[in-house]
């Protein structure tokens, strides 16, 4: 009995150790590998923050993939576009989802290759030549040119063009800005010109100067020798508009006038186009009106006004007018085989009466006149388009006449009729290679014929 | 003798020039329409009754030789009838043609 107590009281204070024992490690750090509740609770703790911190990371990443693919199928989709025959299953489903994302960013390829090439639009025009001419009583000279026209497109509505005239001369190489011009098409019939451009009444020098255009080696007599103006430096308007079956078309400018010449006896009483630069506060007006009954012929007038005196002179209150009368016809012969071309233009000047070298000062006055001079040309061209032998059909032949009054003094340049002949091969739309014969008698001086070789390309 | 003489070439010229003129004018449809029949990419944006070819053919035969449409590329052909219409005061509605058939004739 003794035994049975002893043993249960050993085992009471067994299991008493054990349970005291059990809460002391409880509060305790253990090193068996077991972990006690404040442990837990940390471990617990720190895992809730350690996924609270994947989902944010997680959460983040996938922003960042998905822009990512966006990009991708942008890009892919602009090449899709570009190259619609490489288009594939996968690309398709991009590009599906591209379009649901951002459904407004779907521009057209036309505006894709814009967008990839740049909005603006540059090309450099222009022509080249080279010529050789032999005059009578003059040297034999070979002479060349290069003339880059730059054309730059801003916007459709708005365009940039200048052309430099560059050529070899004595030692040195000669550069000349011969137009600079800003345009802006305000509506399908109006446009605005402000700069330096080609004076619209003198039609040969607006659409016929370049040298794979005009048919010639060299140039008519009265285009540039005072009568008609070829240069200006202003604004202008200018369009075309319908008139029933017809069309008409206009231009008109205000511009630096030209230069009364008063300090010369030979070319008193004339206009100097050439100066660029105002000589007075008045300015030039001018323009010109078209009327094309049927494609391919045009009829026009062209005019200017001006007072072309030095301001604070006795001439500053003269007045100038040029007119000029035009006709342009290109038509298709099935009779002749062949294009023909027809263009003639005359103009007649007149600078109000004057009294030039009043007092005898300059060596040649007094010398009162009316300065009146006229010229202008003609020319028929037939081209057998409609052969069917190569080498006829690049065959061009040339007719033309031009004529320039003598100088209104009397006693500068006399009156010059020319006759002349040019026989014209086309290697390309743009490339032609020209002959010429020039029959030319200044009226009371021995003949200045001449006879001319020429290339000229047109890019 | 000599003024007799330009006199008689300059008469002679005129008569050329006048005789030559009126011929043409005789087969009115020998122009323009010849273009018309070979046309293989007119133009939907016709104007005054001409297609865009038409126009282009009319318009720049007046002045210089065409070129092919082939010649340039459509953002060249952009800039050079910008040009054209501003040299030649075609219309807006002229340039559209004539550019659309550029463009569609390549």
């Amino acid at each position: 009995m003794k035994i049975h107590r002893c043993f249960l009281a050993a085992l009471i204070q067994a299991a008493f150790l054990t349970i005291s024992s059990t809460a002391a490690h409880a509060q305790e750090p253990t090193t068996d590998g077991y972990v006690t509740r404040k442990e837990y609770e940390d471990l617990k703790a720190q895992m809730l923050a350690m996924r609270k911190e994947l989902e944010a990371l997680k959460k983040e990443k996938g922003e960042v993939s998905k822009q990512e693919r966006l990009e991708s199928h942008a890009v892919a989709d602009v090449q899709k576009q570009v190259a619609p025959k490489q288009q594939t299953a996968e690309s398709q489903v991009t590009g599906d989802m591209h379009k649901e994302v951002v459904p407004e960013a779907a521009p057209s390829l036309a505006e894709l290759e814009a967008s990839l090439l740049g909005t603006t639009k540059f090309l450099l025009a222009g022509w080249a030549e080279g010529m050789y001419e032999q005059r009578n009583g003059q040297v034999s000279t070979f002479s060349a040119s290069f003339n880059p026209i730059f054309l730059w497109e801003l916007t459709p509505k708005i365009l940039f063009d200048g052309r430099l005239e560059i050529e070899p001369s004595g030692g040195g190489t000669n550069v000349n800005l011969v137009n600079a011009q800003i345009s802006y098409l305000l509506n399908d019939y109006i446009a605005f010109g402000v700069g330096e451009f080609f004076s619209p009444s003198n039609v040969f020098v607006e659409r016929f100067e370049p040298q794979w255009i005009n048919k010639l080696p060299d140039r008519p007599l009265g285009v540039y020798h005072g009568v008609l103006p070829n240069i200006s430096v202003g604004a202008q308007v200018r369009g075309g508009f319908p008139i029933g079956p017809t069309r008409a078309d206009y231009a008109f400018y205000v511009s630096n006038g030209p230069t009364l010449n008063t300090f010369d006896a030979r070319t008193a009483g004339t206009l100097d186009f050439n100066s660029y630069t105002d000589n007075n506060d008045n300015k030039a007006v001018g323009g010109r009106v078209g009327f094309l009954p049927i494609p391919g012929v045009e009829v026009g007038y062209g005019f200017e006004t001006s007072k072309p005196g030095f301001q604070g002179t006795t001439f500053a209150d003269l007045q100038a007018l040029v007119q000029s009368v035009d006709l342009e016809i290109t038509r298709d012969s099935d009779l002749l085989k062949g294009r023909i071309n027809l263009f003639a233009q005359y103009a007649w000047s007149k600078v109000d009466h004057a009294v030039y070298d009043p007092d005898g000062s300059l060596g040649f006055g007094p010398l009162p006149l009316t300065a009146k001079r006229d010229g202008g040309y003609a020319e028929i061209a037939y081209r057998p388009t409609k052969l069917d032998i190569d080498f006829l059909r690049n065959l061009e032949m040339i007719f033309r006449w031009d004529h320039l009054s003598a100088d209104p003094s009397g006693l500068g340049d006399p009156s010059e009729t020319r006759w002349t002949l040019g026989l014209n091969y086309w290697l390309s739309p743009s490339t032609v290679v020209k002959a010429a014969y020039e029959w030319d008698k200044p009226n009371g001086e021995r003949n200045r014929n001449a006879l001319f070789f020429q290339t000229a390309m047109g890019f | 003798m000599i003024t007799i003489l330009n006199r008689s070439v300059l008469a002679a010229f005129i008569l050329l020039f006048a005789s030559t003129t009126l011929s043409l004018f005789a087969e009115p449809k020998a122009n323009g329409k010849a273009a018309n029949t070979s046309s293989t990419a007119a133009s939907s944006d016709s104007y005054m009754g001409l297609s865009g070819e038409e126009l282009w053919s009319n318009n720049c035969l007046r002045c210089h030789n065409i070129r092919p449409p082939t010649m340039y590329s459509n953002a060249q052909w952009d800039v050079i009838v910008h040009h054209m219409r501003l040299r030649a005061n075609i219309t807006g509605q002229e340039q559209r043609a004539i550019i659309e058939f550029l463009k569609s004739a390549k």
